[in-house]
């Protein structure tokens, strides 16, 4: 499976997955390469999803059409 | 009839007596609480409903209608001990009386316990609670769905416990009221159109309170709601104590709001020092690896056969010499062995004999020669001697020698075949005669029938 397409939790059970067959010594070179780049991805990719989420807070409502709308909300203000 | 008009009393129409008697009922009992075990209960249509009020010796019959059933919390039962409140009435067209229940409520305890508990009951049987339909919470939501108040301080307490463990969290909050009676519907709205909207994961919160407080959680539409949400979806409802219909149905319950801002997203901080931490050991493993294959490439290529490789050329090229000495001795030896073959077999051949032998066979043929031409020759002459035999044998069966000695051959004037017969001609018909110097062309004066036999047989 491509890492793009795995799940974020797949991706952390594959790393975890990783870690254990390169602590086999009996691993050969060639797939010990293999896995390492692999890991390298892996986990390079985990950390740029952990930076995806946009880091706002915003109220969902209905418009008077019915439509749904966002706005941004800031508690603090709403509060007084 | 003239009898009864006489009489002093009054006299009433049946319908006229059940209707006094319903308002006089009706103003007697007008307001009255009877507690009593429910028995014979049915639910007509799923509107009103009738049962009877019992104790050990008596019974009543109990109406109550739909508009007065319809917001009671709990179901009422065969068997049940419940308190209602009403008026006695009479049902006239039977003439029967009852009492119109407007209310009731169970006795021993409380309705809302009675409703939870009964709605608990109904759905653990459907299986609503079960393991099996429990949808995992993703540990890295990109958006986090939640139903609140947003006037509340739940709200604020999960955005900081949120803070806390992942800054750049996204957070959708749909404002709804968490009590009242509009409550469970705006509740059940809110999860439709964060569905709708898309987020990873929806959280229902709410703050401490009664249980008459939390109700808007402990309704079997919320529960359908919940259960029928495509979306992982995480209780959040009132204390660590507190538990609703809700935390039951949901895929996950936090204990308290602020528990549901730990177990919706991982934390950042942690997940990023345990991704650094995999990374590096992972290049340590690799590392180490290769490091004990260097040692191992070293220990290998130190060995004299990698540094002085000509070494195990020079063995080769030793043996390869002497098997060379070995190939070109053996094979002169063979060609010498073949060699003596040959003159033997030359010495067995003795020329002079052959050239007498073919001299002699020459002569033979020679003889043979003269022998086949003189036999040949014998054999003409005695073959031509048989030849004129047979000429003159044949000569004297010629239709030509035959004509020599007198006799004649007859043809049609125009047909070049003998007649045999005088019957293949007639009277006057032109003939030819062959004879041996020529033909005399003659006509036929006169046929006479003679046979010839005997002069035939003498002849023959």
């Amino acid at each position: 499976m491509k890492i793009e397409k795995m799940s974020f939790e797949e991706s952390i059970t594959k790393l975890e997955e990783i870690v254990k067959e390169l602590e086999d010594e009996n691993i050969s070179l060639e797939e010990s390469m293999e896995k390492f780049e692999m890991g390298i991805k892996l986990s390079s990719n985990c950390l740029k999803r952990l930076n995806e989420a946009e880091g706002k807070i915003e109220e969902l409502t209905r418009s008077e059409d019915g439509k749904l709308v966002t706005r941004e909300l800031d508690l603090e203000k709403e509060n007084k | 009839m003239e009898d009864n008009k006489t009489l002093k009393s009054k006299i009433y129409t049946v319908s006229e007596l059940n209707l006094e008697i319903r308002k006089n009922l009706e103003s007697s009992y007008s307001d009255i609480w009877l507690e009593g075990e429910v028995s014979n209960f049915y639910f007509h249509d799923k509107k009103h409903m009738y049962f009877d009020l019992k104790d050990e010796n008596s019974k009543i019959r109990v109406v109550m209608f739909h508009s007065n059933n319809k917001n009671l919390l709990f179901n009422i039962k065969e068997g049940l001990h419940i308190l209602i409140n009403g008026y006695v009435s009479v049902y006239e067209k039977r003439g029967e009386y009852q009492i119109v229940a407007l209310d009731a409520r169970p006795v021993g305890k409380g309705s809302l316990i009675l409703a939870f508990e009964q709605l608990k009951e109904k759905l653990e049987k459907k299986g609503y609670f079960d393991r099996i339909h429990k949808k995992n919470i993703p540990i890295l939501p990109n958006k986090i769905g939640i139903a609140t108040s947003v006037g509340g301080a739940v709200i604020r307490d999960i955005i900081s416990v949120l803070e806390r463990r992942f800054k750049n969290f996204h957070l959708i909050i749909r404002d709804v009221n968490v009590q009242g009676i509009t409550s469970s519907d705006e509740i059940c709205k809110a999860i439709d159109d964060l569905c709708q909207y898309g987020v990873d994961v929806i959280i229902l919160a709410r703050g401490g309170g009664s249980l008459e407080d939390l109700w808007a959680f402990n309704t079997e539409k919320l529960a359908e709601k919940i259960f029928d949400c495509p979306v992982p979806l995480i209780s959040a409802v009132g204390h660590e104590t507190d538990y609703t219909i809700s935390d039951f149905v949901a895929d996950k319950r936090a204990a308290t709001p602020s528990v549901a801002g730990e177990v919706v997203i991982l934390n950042k901080t942690e997940a990023v020092e345990n991704l650094k931490e995999a990374s590096k050991k992972i290049k340590n493993l690799v590392k180490s690896k290769m490091a004990i294959l260097k040692k191992e490439f070293n220990f290998l290529t130190s060995r004299r056969i990698f540094i002085k490789p000509e070494t195990i050329l020079n063995k080769f090229n030793q043996a390869a010499g002497e098997l060379c000495i070995k190939l070109i001795g053996n094979m002169k030896r063979l060609i010498r062995a073949r060699e003596k073959i040959l003159s033997d077999y030359r010495q067995l051949i003795d020329e002079k004999n052959i050239f007498k032998r073919i001299y002699i066979y020459r002569m033979a043929i020679k003889n043979m020669d003269i022998r086949i031409i003189s036999d040949i020759k014998n054999y003409l002459t005695l073959k031509k001697s048989r030849l004129k035999l047979i000429l003159e044998n044949l000569q004297g069966k010629n239709p030509v020698a035959i004509l020599e000695r007198g006799f004649a051959i007859i043809y049609k004037e125009k047909e070049d075949k003998n007649i045999k017969s005088i019957d293949e001609v007639k009277i006057n018909q032109k003939v030819r005669i062959m004879l041996t110097d020529g033909i005399l062309n003659a006509r036929i004066f006169k046929k006479i029938y003679k046979k010839l036999e005997i002069g035939f047989k003498n002849e023959n």
